[in-house]
């Protein structure tokens, strides 16, 4: 059985070029957001003034030093905190809470460990309801379970699989309600290296056949300039946007060896420099 | 179709990962054989040491020590109205469990008697104890007005040593069930409204932010996140509250009352039959590891992701 990518929304919407398309579908403006620390009796801010539009079908990376807020950022964008100052919209609508159009890959995989793997995966459609009939939810457990290669592991439970295997069932607890935003929170960093590279490559399939819109977190500048269309370069806490690069190398990255082109470590260099500078600059922006 | 074709090999490289982690996939047929003989060498002898190996060890520690006893206790060199034979001690135990009181007996009823009316009291008590317990803990858990307002009498009664509460309830209630019941209930309660509460407490905050991103109401997240997180807290809170109980029991039933191992205990002492007395500690002992076993049988079997932390 095929899994019939282009039965999915975004992707029929979003046929031809997806950079020349540049419809938005992210619009943060002037966000500000942060928490209420009930102990000390304070606010932090965690991210200031951001403004940042993500397009349909667009891949883009957010990469800061520690604590500069991007988890706060795609939280910003799920629904689960919401803005202080300034707006965030998806899809031309302010963002509210939670909604079955965005979903989440957890850094800790975030299974829930007394949920076999199918019933991990199936966890969204019983929250959201998506309208669909049981034998639909069914297929698309079956079809997401399928594509990310865990067949035969649907009644194994979290704590009996390895860590990729633990990713893989979030990415397909993510990815079966079909959203048309796919948040990831540093998704590999918990991963041996080999099998990250080969994720890497699997997501930036799927990606580029579903062009599925991303937001990915990352802690890599390889691993940002191999997967993402743009990158965010957030700075210390309070975090801003310090720049937002352009990735122009030809796809799909993991089959050439774009890691050998000029543009490549051009770009990495870049990069590097502007990190550098805020993990050095020092704490400038406690309030 | 291209889509369709992407798709087969995205299929193929997520299954290069499997492989991977795949260590039993035979390769070579020959090898295979090979490594299936030794397995099947390794059970005849080695798999059954693996299963039955520590029980062994268990059963013939045991047997030494009680051999051990009987000598020592027929050497002499104690007094056997202090330290009886081992022997004497199963027999009386073997004896109270199995036969009818003899009419003529100096303490009305048997062994068996005196234990299931133990037990009795004690699952009452422990039973009302969860009933109030848990949901108290739970709601401490889930909400900070109720955990503000009941938390200093939580810690306060948790501190309080309840055996100096017993003069005080049979003040109250005398020498009857009820007073042994309220000790018991008192005891237990404790662990268990503070591993609930602490269970719910502890409730992995990414667990709750992934449900909510995928659309969990509050009460979404309290049924299928929280309570199946608290659950072990709870098993774990309901094995101290027993362990707790079975104390409190037995000393109520010391203080006063004519029935229970506990009034058997101080009987036995009073008579100086010093067989009966040790073949009820031995029961007790017994009975507490019977109920320390089954739990963790049951919190194995409810929480098998935890069995990895607790071993
Ligand atoms: N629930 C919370 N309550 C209070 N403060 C928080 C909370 N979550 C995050 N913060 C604070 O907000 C700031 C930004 O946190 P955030 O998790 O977004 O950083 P991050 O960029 O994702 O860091 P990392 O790369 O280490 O994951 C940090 O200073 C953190 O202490
Ligand atoms: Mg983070």
């Amino acid at each position: 059985m095929f899994l019939d990518v282009t039965g999915r929304d975004d992707a029929s919407t979003n046929s031809g070029d997806h950079r020349g398309a540049q419809q938005p579908l992210i619009v943060a403006k002037n966000m500000t957001v942060g928490y209420k620390l009930h102990r000390e009796r304070k606010l932090l801010t965690a991210l200031r003034d951001i403004t940042l539009t993500v397009n349909r079908g667009e891949f883009v990376c957010l990469l800061g030093p520690s604590g500069c807020g991007k988890t706060t950022f795609i939280n910003a964008i799920s629904g689960i905190v919401l803005p202080w100052e300034g707006t965030i919209e998806v899809d031309g609508a302010p963002v509210t809470g939670p909604g079955p159009d965005r979903a989440m890959v957890f850094q800790d995989y975030a299974l829930m460990p007394w949920r076999t793997v199918e019933s991990n995966i199936r966890m969204p459609f019983e929250f959201q309801k998506l309208g669909m009939s049981k034998q639909q939810i069914d297929e698309r457990v079956e079809r997401y379970l399928d594509l990310v290669e865990l067949k035969g592991f649907e009644k194994s439970y979290p704590y009996e699989l390895s860590g990729g295997m633990r990713q893989r069932v979030g990415i397909a607890r993510a990815l079966a309600t079909e959203p048309t935003i796919l948040l990831a929170d540093e998704p590999f960093a918990a991963i041996d290296a080999m099998t990250r590279e080969a994720m890497q490559s699997e997501l930036e399939r799927f990606v580029t056949k579903t062009r599925q819109t991303v937001v990915f977190i990352t802690h890599s500048i390889d691993e940002a300039i191999t997967l993402g269309d743009r990158i965010v370069v957030i700075s210390r806490r309070p975090g801003r946007i310090k720049e937002v690069l352009d990735v122009n190398l030809p796809r799909p990255r993991f089959d050439q060896d774009v890691k050998s082109l000029p543009a490549y470590s051009e770009l990495r260099e870049r990069i590097w420099s502007l990190v550098k500078d805020e993990a050095l600059s020092g704490a400038h922006g406690e309030e | 179709m291209e889509l369709g074709k992407g798709r087969s090999s995205v299929r193929g490289a997520w299954g290069r990962i499997v492989a991977d982690t795949e260590t039993n996939t035979p390769t070579d047929p020959k090898s295979f054989e090979d490594k299936d003989r030794i397995r099947t060498a390794g059970f005849s002898v080695g798999g059954l040491w693996d299963q039955y190996g520590s029980h062994v060890v268990t059963v013939v520690n045991l047997i030494c020590f009680f051999i051990l006893w009987e000598v020592f206790a027929r050497s002499g060199v104690v007094n056997k109205v202090f330290f009886p034979t081992a022997s004497g001690m199963f027999g009386t135990l073997w004896e109270g469990l199995t036969r009818s009181a003899p009419p003529d007996a100096i303490i009305s009823g048997q062994i068996i008697d005196h234990l299931l009316y133990t037990l009795r009291t004690l699952s009452i008590g422990v039973t009302l104890a969860c009933l109030l317990g848990v949901p108290a803990g739970l709601l401490m858990g889930g909400n900070r007005y109720v955990e503000k307002i009941l938390s200093p009498y939580v810690w306060g009664m948790a501190s309080l040593p309840r055996i100096a509460l017993v003069p005080l309830f049979i003040l109250f209630m005398g020498f009857t069930v009820k007073m042994q019941i309220t000790i018991v209930t008192l005891s237990a309660l404790f662990p268990i409204v503070i591993n609930a509460w602490a269970g719910v407490k502890t409730t992995e905050k990414s667990l709750i932010a992934a449900a909510k991103v995928f659309g969990a109401s509050r009460t979404n997240i309290y049924v299928h996140v929280v309570l199946p997180y608290t659950l072990p807290f709870i098993i774990a809170g309901i094995q101290q509250g027993i362990g707790r109980g079975m104390v409190a029991v037995i000393i109520a039933e010391i203080f006063g009352g004519s029935n229970g191992l506990g009034f058997l205990i101080t009987r036995a002492a009073d008579t100086f039959n010093s067989e009966l007395m040790y073949a009820v500690l031995l029961l007790l002992v017994i009975i507490s590891l019977s109920f320390i076993k089954i739990t963790r049988m049951i919190e194995i079997y409810i929480a098998p992701w935890r069995q990895q932390v607790v071993m």
